[in-house]
């Protein structure tokens, strides 16, 4: 019986398909939240546009790399996701065409690009996560400061990106400056001493999430998406923020220029900087921070966040420095042994 | 043989087959191999519009690319050596051990498993196994803070992927050397080790050169283990190149560290013809009569290389168990309750990576299969202008790492009137062009091994050479043939460095599914994945075995059981 339902429902819902396949517009797009983010922001897209969404997920890197491969003869109509600092690159390639959503106006000047080449449509900070068993067998409290990382209890203990392939990276290494008061020397002398207790630099900024979850390692830091979704899964893993502040990173969208589909690439750029699609992030249970200011935090996630010392990245600053601290970081902390 | 230029193309000319298939063949390498890598080339040592050579000089200006240069070759040159042993090592007890039916098909099933694996199986169970909190290193010796990374991880991990490469090439080649070759040699009273040395060994040559430059070529190339494994302090060029694309968003610099891979790979490669190509290795005469049974290896002998085989063999059968089981937990490490739910998951939503796979191997294994037998059948029998280049250019695919061959075809088949991306022949033409060399070696190091004479008394017969090639020379090289098609269609399963740039919005892939679910932290439908791939791999590799027992009995070259198992 149940089975039957089951096709009597597929069968409609794939004839459902059909018909909007043939009726309606779609919109093509690569997405770089990961799909579990994606699909149902795609889904709900769907529902309250009619536009069907065909899209494929790629890392940051890979989905710039196509882009820009495909600049000629552009396969998509819209980028979605993915840190500010992919699509800074992006703006420098030519490869986005400016459009202002109208939500762009009200949103803070740190969540949009002045052309309008790219808007925020979320905000994620970093948070440190530790293993609780770790914690345990170490007789350790969760790090409440930056210095707490230097703890030798965390030799060779920690996982983390690399700045060459991760924004959640290039973030992190922009905190220790703001907390640094922008002093290089003395936010590079941190950077070489948490050298130390790291066991890998991951290529991907949630890469080190499963190990530290399964005990592979003690701890990291990680962008709060990640971080949550660990627990989610039932890791026994801790949450806890710096005292001294932590930054956080504005996540994107963008037209590409000669889209396509770039009236429903338009339409899909409205409903994701607007309330629309961000008054559904926690429903799906996608522990982004709305970036627009019509949206409230979801209470779960605003719990998490209680306290914490959380600071925006300063986006000129950073963009200005960005090749010349990762250039020093790969020379100074990650080459040497 | 000496023949003048002029003479070798008055031949052609009076053979339309041959010519035909050359001219066709030179058309393909040419559109895709040759094109995209010109064009690639172009786009590196370009700035707008002129030649600079300064993406190159500030490459090798860089200490950190030279380490990263030294220490590719150094794994290359590690992973060649232990995976032709490891191979040879198979091989032998498989040929000479003398096991039942069953042994050898678990022996077989044992070292396919690694060669049609998922990336990332292998790396990740050595974590699993060997990690800070690993089942090995932790739970049973009781270590603290080991290090699974770098080096010897990498090498070992590496070595495990792809010594099926070197067992499925020295195999045949061991079971064609006619036993009574070593059986003369007993007879006139030789010590086993002394036949072992200056008979069975130097007939082998080819074989292990071939595998050598396989293995060494692979891992030159191979990307995504030392992604995971290799960790901060032993990079390698492929990983260093694919930073450099997809991290630094630095194109040219990227396809520059590629190119310099080029440079090994051709230097093995023809040092391995140097070495090679001046002696003979012909076993199969057509003129041998009853065939005996070895007797040239001592019992004991056979006795601790099949307890040694068998001691890898469980090794890797322990790494695979480790998967299934995470395929049917609920979260592995953390709820070990059983489930089938990830199971369910991939054949609802992703099914149609399933389906697109499906179809994308199946086109591309005959296709490999036929190219291969057709590339090695011409540079190892056929005289002709140009014969050198185009094994060479067959080459080069396989050679370089599968991120530039990604991008390179990405760049080139996207404008009109080659605008191939976002279908599916893009797909298969790169997996045709970049695993078939497997099947063009096999091919090569066989035919050494097989007499001239047959196929020219066909010729001499008055079949025309499609005639020779088809009821003569096919035949025989028919488990070369059978070895290429199996592993492009094993590489279409598994693979991803090239073509996670070439899936597209309505074609995609199960490995891009597996890494997407990686970063998902979905362990359990990744694992999931893995497996379904490894059972529908087995399950196509023992329907070609059956077919090809069937069709087995002209093959004299070809031992008793297919080189591809069960």
């Amino acid at each position: 019986m149940k089975l039957l339902r089951f096709l009597a429902i597929s069968l409609a819902g794939w004839l459902a398909g059909l018909a909007i396949a043939h009726a309606a517009e779609t919109v093509n797009v690569y997405t770089i939240w990961p799909e579990n983010y994606a699909r149902p922001m795609f889904q709900e897209f769907e529902k309250a546009s009619g536009i069907k969404v065909n899209f494929i997920r790629f890392s940051s890197g890979e989905a710039l790399a196509r882009v820009i491969a495909e600049k000629n003869n552009p396969r998509i109509d819209v980028l979605f996701g993915g840190p500010v600092e992919t699509f800074a690159a992006g703006i420098k390639e030519g490869i986005f065409e400016p459009y202002k959503s109208p939500s762009f106006a009200k949103l803070p000047a740190r969540f949009k690009q002045v052309d309008g080449q790219w808007t925020a449509i979320a905000d994620d900070p970093l948070v440190f996560m530790t293993n609780a068993a770790f914690l345990k067998s170490n007789n350790l409290q969760p790090p409440q400061s930056w210095n707490d990382l230097l703890n030798p209890a965390y030799k060779n203990q920690l996982q983390m990106a690399d700045a060459r392939t991760s924004g959640t990276a290039v973030t992190r290494i922009f905190s220790v400056l703001e907390v640094n008061k922008r002093d290089e020397e003395k936010a590079f002398d941190y950077l070489k001493k948490l050298r130390q207790n790291v066991q890998l630099y991951t290529k991907s900024g949630g890469g080190g999430t499963l190990p530290v979850g399964l005990g592979q390692a003690g701890g990291g830091i990680f962008f709060i998406v990640d971080a949550l979704e660990t627990k989610a899964k039932g890791y026994d893993v801790v949450i806890s923020f710096p005292k001294e502040g932590i930054g956080s990173s504005a996540e994107a969208i963008a037209l590409i220029k000669g889209a396509k589909n770039p009236d429903a690439g338009k339409k899909l750029i409205d409903f994701a900087t607007g309330a629309a699609m961000q008054s559904k992030l926690a429903e799906h249970k996608v522990n982004f921070v709305p970036a627009s200011p019509d949206v409230k935090t979801d209470p779960a996630l605003a719990d998490v966040l209680k306290g914490a010392n959380v600071f925006p990245i300063d986006d000129e600053y950073a963009g200005a420095n960005r090749k010349r601290i990762v250039d020093r970081w790969v020379k100074e902390v990650l080459g040497p042994q | 043989m000496p023949a003048s230029v002029a003479s070798r193309g008055r031949r052609i000319r009076r053979d339309p087959v041959l010519l035909g298939a050359i001219v066709v063949l030179w058309l393909l390498l040419a559109l895709f191999v040759l094109y995209p890598l010109a064009d690639l080339l172009i786009r590196a040592f370009s700035d707008e519009g002129r030649f600079t050579l300064e993406p190159l000089l500030s490459s090798l200006a860089d200490s950190g690319h030279r380490a990263a240069f030294r220490n590719s070759l150094i794994l290359a040159a590690s992973v060649g050596v232990l995976g032709t042993a490891l191979g040879f090592l198979f091989a032998m007890t498989a040929v000479r051990g003398g096991l039942g039916r069953h042994w050898l098909t678990a022996l077989d099933a044992a070292a396919l498993l690694p060669l049609v694996s998922p990336p990332f199986t292998t790396s990740i169970a050595i974590i699993f196994s060997f990690g800070p909190k690993g089942f090995i290193s932790h739970y049973l010796l009781g270590l603290n803070n080991v290090s699974a990374y770098g080096f010897w991880s990498t090498a070992l991990a590496e070595t495990l992927t792809y010594f099926p490469i070197a067992y499925l090439t020295l195999r045949p080649i061991l079971a064609a050397i006619d036993p009574n070759l070593e059986e003369m040699a007993f007879s006139l009273g030789g010590s086993r080790w002394r036949i072992f040395r200056t008979v069975t060994l130097p007939l082998c040559v080819p074989g292990f050169a071939n595998a050598f430059l396989l293995l060494f070529a692979a891992s030159l190339a191979d990307f995504a283990t030392p992604l995971i494994l290799a960790g901060n302090s032993f990079a390698v060029l492929p990983t260093q190149a694919y930073l450099q694309i997809t991290g630094m968003f630095d194109f040219k610099g990227g396809a520059v560290l590629s190119l310099m891979l080029l440079v090994p790979a051709a230097a093995v490669y023809l040092l391995q013809r140097h070495w090679v190509g001046r002696r003979t290795y012909v076993t199969v005469t057509g003129k041998v009569g009853q065939r005996s049974r070895s007797r040239a290896t001592a019992p004991w002998t056979m006795a601790a290389l099949a307890a040694a085989t068998f001691a890898v063999a469980a090794v890797i059968l322990y790494f695979y168990a480790l998967l299934l089981y995470a395929s049917l937990v609920v979260a592995f490490g953390a709820n070990e309750t059983f489930t089938w739910r990830h199971y369910h998951v991939i054949f609802t939503e992703g099914l149609p990576a399933i389906r697109d796979t499906l179809i994308i191997a199946a086109v591309g294994m005959p296709l490999g299969g036929f190219y291969g037998v057709l590339v090695g059948y011409l540079i190892a029998r056929r005289r002709f202008p140009g014969r050198q280049a185009m094994e060479i250019v067959s080459m080069i695919n396989y050679a370089l790492p599968g991120t530039i061959v990604g991008i390179a075809y990405l760049i080139a088949f996207n404008d009109p009137p080659l605008a191939l991306t976002g279908g599916a022949l893009i797909i298969v033409a790169c997996y045709v062009f970049r695993y078939s060399p497997t099947g063009i070696r096999a091919t090569v190091a066989l035919l050494q091994q097989i007499d001239r004479s047959i196929e020219e008394a066909s010729a001499s017969l008055g079949a025309g050479s499609g005639q020779t090639f088809r009821r003569v020379t096919l035949p025989l090289i028919v488990p070369a043939f059978f070895a290429g098609l199996g592993v492009v269609f094993i590489r279409s399963m598994t693979a991803i460095s090239a073509t996670i740039f070439l899936v597209s919005l309505s074609w995609t892939l199960i490995t891009v599914r597996i890494l997407e679910n990686m970063t998902e932290l979905a362990l359990g439908p990744a694992a999931a994945f893995s497996v379904f791939v490894i059972v529908v791999v087995f399950l196509v590799v023992a329907g070609l075995s059956a077919v090809l027992v069937r069709f087995r009995a002209p093959a004299a070259g070809a031992a008793a059981r297919s080189l591809l198992g069960g």
